[in-house]
């Protein structure tokens, strides 16, 4: 086995009598992206909470920095893997330093207070996602993309070697969408495993290293998102027609949807 | 270190107003004592360790061992008036040290309750302990035979309550998952039911219908020391348990998801919570009855004041419960007839909390 600080091997989940996830692999490695595409009810978001032992497997194990998540208890998969929520409640009026501080939960004891490396890493949290300015803003008073960013600065003040993120640009306009992206982009450069389910396949094909398309809780494609991003696996797995292309901006690949009954044709294909 | 800093100083602060509390209060009844004589009463009652004295004690009959003990000696004897500390020491002090120990309970309970149950409307009752406690209360008084173990009636109470609250527990169970929104309804369902008990034990209670109504409105009178000493004693052992989880259930706010992700142990912590909780709020009912209010505003008005974050939240609240439930008693005896303590609680709070509504920007809960 390697030493990638997240390994997925073959793992089933089974909720409700359904099965959610049919014999999954992934892994991620240090300083690597990782994108989680495919349709809804696909099971990414089954797939994250698998990794940190938010449901139980059926079969296969999750390997977090050589350990076994089902062997760990809370804390310590609090200490390995981070995860940025789709949405939370942040109804309270804790001031966003607060809500960002408590990403140290998992660090510090029963009885303990936060000591330097805590503050240093909230510290940090705070200043990669720009938040230094609305420190002490309550969290009830943000715009939405402000709130996401917390969530964001909440899991990076984890200092973790795994960083899950389940859809963190859903609700984000264009602007913030590319912002969370280019920072968890450098947190992973820095040598942090992250893997995220991405929605905007246009986005996920610029910003990560390889992407994983799941279908009915099965992978259907893994690899480069050149190789992944075709006509056929996306046709596939989204049962719709999809015409890829190439962004010459972004040099990346382009997905443009099309009605399912339409058929692509020469001149759609640029 | 910061939010040691303002736990500890809005700590002493809410100490500081609670001895005031106390002292006036000790000072108020038909006797009324001056502040001054109160503050040398109760300086008089401080023991001192003086020494060690080794006391030899026969075992056998023949075997004589030397045992240490501690010898106290008061610190301080300032002379006073004999009558008014025996009014202060032996009347008035046991149910006022009784009614900041229930409103300590009652209001750490609330607390820990809220920000569990994520819901404004929670108090430390939630999980049916109070009606339980009354069922068990409201047994001991209509029909004494039915109480075994010779338990009587804060013994039935307590019993009641935490039965209830095991059973609303064990309801809402299942598969060691206790969903907060099923343990809620469970426990409004359970509330609804032992209501119907309470009431039909009423209707058959015959001579017994004042002492029933007296219970139920919460009481604090006829206090002395040894229905203190119970309370004073498991009340406090409680409450740093729950403050050593004040952490926790401030992740715990952030939905159980996020907290799992954070790290704590979720369904462990919601036990632990709730079982500390309702043995608590069965502390300080069993003794005092359902006194109402306390529980649920008292939590409130600290949060507009401190702010959610239970590391100082929940020390304030729990002084302010006392301080609240002082002085609310003292104006519930002050009168020429005294009135029950539930009464002033709410027709005293409710506004005071309404002007702190109006007057604090409300982000949330």
């Amino acid at each position: 086995m390697s030493d990638s600080p997240l390994v997925v091997d073959d793992v089933s989940v089974t909720l409700g009598g359904r099965e959610v996830l049919s014999g999954v692999s992934l892994t991620a490695e240090r300083g690597e992206l990782v994108g989680l595409i495919g349709p809804n009810g696909a099971g990414k978001t089954t797939l994250l909470r698998a990794i940190r032992g938010g449901v139980p497997t059926a079969a296969g194990a999750v390997t977090v920095t050589g350990q076994s998540v089902s062997s760990l208890s809370a804390r310590e998969i609090g200490q390995r893997v981070a995860t940025v929520p789709q949405e939370t409640e942040l109804s309270f009026g804790f001031s966003v330093k607060q809500a960002v501080a408590m990403g140290r939960h998992a660090h510090i004891g029963r009885f303990g207070t936060p000591d330097e490396t805590d503050q240093a890493a909230i510290a940090d949290a705070l200043a990669r996602t720009s938040l230094e300015s609305l420190a002490d803003r309550p969290v009830t008073d943000l715009s939405g993309g402000e709130r996401q960013r917390v969530l964001l600065a909440r899991a990076l003040a984890q200092a973790t070697p795994v960083l899950l993120l389940d859809e963190p640009t859903a609700s984000l306009d264009i602007n913030h969408a590319i912002r969370t992206l280019e920072t968890v982009r450098a947190v992973a450069d820095d040598g942090t495993a992250a893997v995220a389910a991405i929605h905007d396949l246009d986005l996920a094909a610029r910003y990560c290293d390889r992407l994983v398309l799941l279908a009915e809780g099965d992978v259907v494609a893994a690899g480069d998102p050149d190789t992944v991003l075709t006509s056929e696996t996306l046709a596939d797995a989204f049962d719709a027609t999809a015409v890829v292309s190439h962004d010459e901006v972004t040099d990346t690949p382009r997905v443009t949807a099309l009605p399912a009954e339409s058929t692509p044709t020469a001149d759609e294909e640029e | 270190m910061r939010v040691r800093q303002r736990a500890a100083t809005w700590s002493l602060g809410l100490t500081t107003v609670l001895a005031v509390a106390i002292t006036l209060s000790a000072g108020i009844g038909p006797v009324r004592i001056p502040p001054e004589t109160v503050v040398k009463i109760l300086l008089n009652a401080v023991s001192v360790p003086a020494g060690i004295e080794i006391a030899p004690l026969s075992v056998a009959g023949t075997l004589q061992l030397p045992v240490p003990t501690l010898r106290w000696r008061p610190a301080i004897a300032f002379p006073v008036d004999q009558t008014a500390e025996t009014i202060i020491m032996r009347v008035r002090l046991p149910r006022i040290v009784l009614a900041a120990t229930v409103g300590f309970a009652l209001a750490a309970a609330g607390t820990v309750m809220q920000g569990f149950f994520r819901n404004p409307m929670a108090d430390p009752s939630i999980i049916g302990v109070s009606s339980g406690a009354a069922v068990g209360a409201v047994a001991a008084i209509v029909v004494p035979a039915a109480i075994p173990f010779g338990l009587g009636l804060r013994g039935a109470a307590f019993v009641g309550a935490i039965l209830t609250a095991f059973a609303v527990y064990l309801i809402a169970t299942e598969g060691g998952r206790t969903p907060v929104a099923t343990l809620l309804l469970a426990g409004v369902a359970i509330q609804a039911f032992l209501g119907a008990v309470i009431a039909a034990l009423q209707l058959y209670s015959g001579e017994g219908l004042r002492a029933v109504v007296h219970w139920l409105m919460g009481h604090l009178g006829n206090a002395g020391w040894s229905d203190v000493t119970i309370t004073l004693l498991i009340v406090p052992v409680l409450f740093v348990i729950l403050l050593a989880y004040a952490r926790d259930l401030n992740v715990l706010l952030l939905g159980e998801e996020a907290a799992a992700g954070l790290g704590v142990e979720v369904e462990r912590t919601k036990r632990l919570l709730l079982a500390v909780s309702a043995v608590l709020t069965a502390a300080a009912v069993a003794v005092s009855g359902v006194i109402g209010f306390v529980g649920l505003i008292v939590p409130h008005m600290l949060r507009l004041v401190v702010g959610p974050d239970h590391r100082v939240l929940l020390p304030a609240a729990a002084l302010g419960g006392a301080s609240f439930l002082v002085i609310t008693d003292t104006i519930a005896r002050a009168g020429a007839t005294e009135i029950p303590v539930g009464i002033v609680t709410a027709a005293l709070g409710a506004p005071f909390f309404l002007y702190l509504l109006r007057n604090r920007e409300v982000h949330a809960l």
